[in-house]
């Protein structure tokens, strides 16, 4: 390129970038601080409710077939396509039967007894994961968010594209190029998973709405719903059989489930589906996930195995493999996003990656702001609008989220309006850190205060579990309830983390000039 | 006033700043850049070889990310004609290309 064109096409790749960022940063932020939430939703899902405190015992050696047995014998329950979800099945330590016309029913796979479902009662994990989506919102939300992962993805191209045309200083003596050196070293290790999340995240949200043109156009106007289109492909039917009325006993689920064990030994098996039940041509559907095939399988490829119920005979065995290419390049870019059946270590990994992320973006709106602060130079105390909506957003979401977890058991369960009244207390503390950054002057000491008070509360939402729940921590313990305890633990050390972070953050702008570049100091910045 | 002639050259010729994007190259980069980025992308489905449906999971999953990838190239053109051509020219070429093939 041209000089005068070459110095025209950085300035106006860098503007972009900026005006882009700063309009996107603070929806993006919420999207991956929430979406942290949502990659533990099965073990959040398991803490929020009452019904799910029971001992786990070692499931493998427990006879489903007498829970599962009782329940569909009922005269009026239906007789094909009940749908059994085992124990372990994202985390959840209930085995649940249910149907497309009935009420999901959950039982303790120990003891048989059956258990209370509070799915109306309790929406935690389900709201955080509304939020980390803009479902909450609804379609309106849904598509906002859609936009803004395409606007990421804008970004990241963007950023990779300055790296390689501007040379940015690597050792600069103050607190601009620290943020601006940490927002680029971050989003270079990042850059990779974030775009495969941000790309599945705009297909879920937009993609798959927005190619209704194509849709209508292929199949010439019959059709506007792509996913109609390609179900076949994504998500195959088995042939359905037709009953025969003849009646005929069926193999117990025990047996059935080794004879599919026995088959693939790789695949964890996690749902059932029982097809024609109690007839001649009764089928059962192990599906399941194969974790020795990562990336592979897991959302659209669903390993499957089909038995005859009343023989065991193998009717069809569906691999990993067996799918065609799209459905594997579909679950591979997925995988990373839903993370589904994955191993604790994953998700743990994923997750530090995207707070990291966040981290990232944080400090994209600081150097920004810092840039802006340099104008006035020390002349006036920095009070920027972005800057105080931004601190409120970002560092108000905490102590916000933290109340929701201590609402989760303070509200009593039978309580008539208690998500609502939940949710409402969430917005309204969120808003409120909004005023409060406002009105203490100094963005600094709000920030501490928001992290100070974050801390308590995480710290207080395990207590006031043990305590409403009627188990410790020993006896979470003890009864190997691992997956709720976890959560508590974790919600301790986030807390602490918070308290010392709050603790550590410089007091005033001229403290955190120092704690920035703590590298530099007697270089620069002579007082 | 502003003649008609200085308006064009202000439009042929590259600003001298990129410091400002302007609401023509944004609406461009915006609107511009998703009908040629969905419009690529069927021509490239009616291309290439293999099974119809797999191509269209392909469409569906990449469209977005091509989106982005044309709104870039849109908002980096030196002048705004070209930024303007940058959105013309492929539309015109693709949907002469989805004519022929229907």
């Amino acid at each position: 390129m041209l000089e005068p064109t070459l110095k025209l096409f950085k300035q106006r790749l860098l503007r972009a970038h900026t005006s882009l960022g700063i309009f996107l940063s603070l929806f993006m932020y919420v999207c991956l601080f929430f979406g942290i939430f949502a990659i533990f939703l099965p073990f959040i899902q398991v803490w929020e409710k009452p019904s799910r405190h029971f001992e786990v015992k070692n499931t493998k050696e427990i006879n489903y077939s007498s829970i599962i047995d009782a329940v569909i014998s009922k005269p009026d329950f239906p007789k094909n396509n009940i749908k059994v979800k085992l124990p372990g099945y994202k985390n959840d330590p209930a085995l649940r039967i249910s149907h497309q016309f009935i009420e999901e029913e959950i039982f303790n796979p120990s003891t048989g007894i059956k258990q209370e479902n509070e799915n109306r009662q309790s929406k935690l994990a389900f709201f955080l994961n509304q939020m980390h989506y803009g479902q909450f919102f609804s379609i309106f939300g849904r598509l906002l968010f859609g936009f803004v992962a395409v606007g990421v993805m804008f970004l990241i191209v963007g950023g990779l594209l300055l790296l390689v045309y501007i040379k940015f200083q690597k050792n600069g003596k103050n607190q601009k190029s620290t943020f601006s050196k940490l927002h680029r070293n971050l989003f270079i290790l990042t850059c990779i998973p974030l775009f495969l999340i941000t790309l599945t995240g705009a297909l879920m949200n937009v993609g798959f709405k927005g190619a209704a043109p194509l849709a209508n156009y292929i199949s010439k106007g019959e059709k506007n719903n792509v996913f109609a289109l390609l179900r076949p492909v994504l998500m195959p039917k088995e042939k359905s059989v037709k009953r025969e009325n003849i009646n005929a006993e069926m193999l117990s689920i025990k047996v059935l489930l080794n004879k599919a064990k026995k088959i693939n030994p790789q695949l964890n098996i996690e749902e059932l589906t029982l097809i024609n039940w109690k007839d001649k041509t009764a089928k059962i559907e192990f599906v399941g996930y194969n974790p020795y095939k990562p990336f592979l399988n897991g959302i659209y490829n669903r390993p499957k195995i089909i038995l005859s119920a009343v023989d065991a005979s193998l009717i069809k065995n569906i691999r990993v493999l067996d799918r065609s290419w799209s459905v594997l390049l579909t679950d591979s870019l997925y995988f990373l996003h839903l993370l589904y059946g994955v191993d604790i270590f994953t998700k743990v990994f994923v997750s530090f990656l995207m707070l990291l992320s966040c981290f990232a973006i944080a400090f994209g709106v600081m150097h920004y702001l810092e840039k802006q602060a340099k104008i006035f130079d020390e002349k006036i105390p920095f009070y920027h609008g972005l800057g105080k909506f931004s601190l409120a957003l970002m560092i108000g979401v905490l102590p916000a989220t933290a109340l929701l977890f201590n609402l989760q058991w303070l509200l009593p369960f039978d309580m008539n309006n208690r998500i609502f009244v939940q949710q409402a207390l969430f917005f309204n503390v969120w808003l409120a850190t909004l005023t409060w950054s406002f009105y203490r002057l100094s963005s600094h000491q709000a920030a501490k205060d928001f992290l100070y008070l974050a801390g308590i509360l995480f710290i207080l939402a395990p207590l006031v579990h043990f305590k409403s729940s009627g188990f410790s921590a020993l006896d979470l313990y003890e009864k190997n309830m691992t997956s709720i305890l976890s959560v508590d633990i974790v919600l301790t050390l986030l807390g602490l983390i918070l308290f010392i972070i709050s603790y550590k953050l410089p007091n005033t702008r001229k403290e955190s000039q120092y704690f920035w570049n703590k590298k530099h100091q007697g270089l620069s910045n002579e007082p | 006033m502003i003649s008609i002639k200085k308006m064009y050259y202000n439009f042929i010729t590259p600003e001298n700043s990129g410091k400002k994007i302007g609401y023509f190259r944004t609406f461009l980069a915006i609107f511009g850049a998703l009908i040629v980025a969905y419009l690529g992308m069927m021509v490239l489905l009616f291309v290439s070889p293999g099974s119809f449906l797999d191509l269209v999971v392909v469409f569906v999953l990449f469209y977005t990310f091509v989106w982005a990838c044309s709104a870039l190239w849109i908002v980096l053109a030196p002048s705004k004609l070209s930024a303007l051509l940058r959105v013309i020219i492929p539309i015109f070429i693709f949907s002469l290309f989805l004519s022929q093939m229907s």
